[in-house]
Formats: C-alpha cells, structure tokens, sequence
C-alpha cells in the first residue's frame, strides 16, 4: 500500500464528502459539519491509513456514519415529518404558483432524489454521481452487491415514475 | 442519427444492469444541446441525467486551512521554533568551542622551546581538553536530535 498523505489524498475529497452528507443530511451547514468532523476523524486514525484498502472508502464510510448520526439526533429533536408523506407527492405540483415556479426540470429530478429512502439516495448519490462501482459501494455502506444493485434499481424507477408522473402533471 | 442504441441502454439502465461506462455514454449523450430530431421518449429523461452530472463544489481553500488547523499543525510548527530557538545557543558553543581551542593552542606555542619533552607532555593535556569540551558539545547535539521523533507528524502532512 502507498503512502497516504493528508494533504494529497484526503483533503482533496472534501466535496465528495460534502456532496454525499449533502444528500443524506439534506442540509448544507449540516453537511459541512459533517465534513469537517470526518476529516478529524480520519486524521485521528491516522495510524491504519497504510491497512486500508482505499482510503477514500474509508472516508466516505465515516462521512456517510456521521451524517446518519446527525440525521438521527436531529429526528429526535423534533417530530419526524417524514413519517407522513411517501414521496409521491410534493409541494410543487399541489400549489399552481409554486408549481409554476418550479418548472426547472433539474430542480424536480434534484427534489425526488432527495425524496427517496437513505439508503437509496446514498446508493444514488455513489453510482450516478461519483461514478462509483457496485462493489465500491457494497463497501463504503457495508452491505452486500446485491443489496445495493437492489437499491439503485429501485431508486431509478421510483425516479422515472414520479418524474414522468411529474412531467404529465404539469402538462 | 439512429437513437435506438440510446434507446437501449435507457432500458438497461432502469433495469439497473448497465455498466459504469454505459452510463457515462448516456450522461454525454444528454449533455449535448438540445435538438429536435431525438426522440421524445428519449428525450423527456434529459433532465435526469443532466441533473446526475452537476456537482457541486462548495468547500474551498478556507475550508482546508480550517482542517489543518483543527488536526494539529501547531504542535508541528512548536517543534520547528524550539529548534530554531535553541540553534543560537547551539551557535553560541561552538564559537566558545573554537575560542578555548584557538587560545589554548596560541598559549601551547611559547613554552615549547623551554622544554620540549615538557611541551609535549602539555600539548598531550591540552588536546585531551579540547576532546573533553568537543564531546560534551557532541552530547548535546545528540539529546537534541533525540527529539526528533516529534517530528514525524509533519510527514503525514506532507
């Protein structure tokens, strides 16, 4: 294993960090909290860096924990309003101003990724956007290949559903 | 323009079985500009994948500087100014070293034609001083570089 170098290897993934506690925590300053707290994290482990077999694995693991805690902590603290709807169905196609506000494609696809499950939006988020293998991803989420192939499939028909679903609603 | 390969690999792809490589094929297939002759049915998925290919990159170099900071630089930069603090003094010896030295052996001359056999013998006890005062400078040399393993920590930050 090669030497691994703070500087070099691991600050430079800040924004793939970022982007991923993004997703998950859905809340830019919470995201880079999130970020902030991985990184010392990681640093704190310093030790282990060379056993590792990708150290950006390793990050993005830490990263995705963290954001997962903190997702946790804030549900505690007020009542969950996730329970209720099921993603089928947001604001902008309920309210015509708003709906006619929101015709940005992009800000639709952006809303009903971030309407799925976690774990799916996670799954999203390392395969569509950072381009990550199926096994990359069974290892940063600790699950099995399977499992995550499970959850992109769904995650990409749950998307082309609702947004097709979206596009004839507003025509 | 034939779109059925798109077409294809659309379906592929919401069955979840196309490769990294194939979908990086779809996200520049619908990166291009907008025209009219593909396909509606193609076409309607556009936003999806521009969506997919926009990343933000929202942590700049502030960002890093704050890390830095958090994960110990200072203590690193500590170790660098108790050295440079502690080099005078270090300077300092040396040139008391080179003094004692110069002035022992401009003293060592003038009793010499007295007696040489008497000469000798002094010459001999002042090089035994002068060995004497260069490894007690040697000896703090090397508790100095005793602490170099504090050190180390700056070469993960490298």
């Amino acid at each position: 294993m090669k030497k691994v170098s703070f500087r070099n290897d691991i600050l430079p993934l800040k924004n793939e960090l970022y982007r991923l506690a993004l997703r998950i925590t859905l809340n830019p300053a919470e995201a880079e909290d999130v970020v902030q707290e991985t990184m010392i994290k990681v640093w704190n482990r310093r030790d282990r860096w060379e056993e590792l077999e990708s150290i950006e694995a390793f990050c993005l693991t830490i990263c995705r924990n963290i954001s997962l805690d903190k997702m946790k902590k804030a549900e505690n603290q007020n009542s969950s309003l996730e329970e209720g709807h099921d993603s089928a169905d947001y604001s902008y196609s309920s309210n015509p101003e708003e709906q006619a506000m929101q015709r940005d494609r992009i800000a639709v696809v952006r809303q009903l990724i971030d309407n799925l499950p976690e774990k799916q939006r996670s799954c999203m988020q390392l395969r569509e956007f950072e381009g990550k293998s199926y096994k990359e991803i069974a290892q940063i989420l600790g699950v099995t290949e399977e499992q995550v192939k499970i959850n992109i499939f769904r995650a990409r028909q749950q998307i082309k559903q609702q947004f097709i679903k979206t596009e004839n609603y507003g025509l | 323009m034939d779109y059925k390969y798109i077409e294809q690999l659309l379906e592929r792809y919401w069955e979840g079985e196309t490769t990294l490589q194939e979908e990086s094929i779809l996200r520049t297939f619908f990166s291009q500009p907008d025209t009219p002759e593909i396909p509606e049915n193609i076409q309607r998925y556009r936003a999806i994948f521009v969506c997919e290919q926009q990343k933000e990159e929202p942590l700049g170099e502030d960002f890093d500087a704050r890390i830095l900071e958090q994960i110990g630089e200072a203590p690193v930069a500590k170790t660098i100014m108790l050295k440079d603090r502690l080099m005078p003094l270090f300077k300092a010896a040396a040139i008391v070293a080179i003094i004692l030295t110069l002035g022992n052996a401009a003293q060592a001359p003038w009793d010499i034609w007295e007696d040489p056999r008497e000469a000798y013998v002094k010459a001999q006890e002042q090089l035994a001083d002068t060995v004497n005062v260069l490894t007690t400078i040697q000896a703090e040399n090397v508790s100095d570089t005793i602490q170099a393993p504090a050190k180390e920590k700056s070469t993960y930050l490298e």
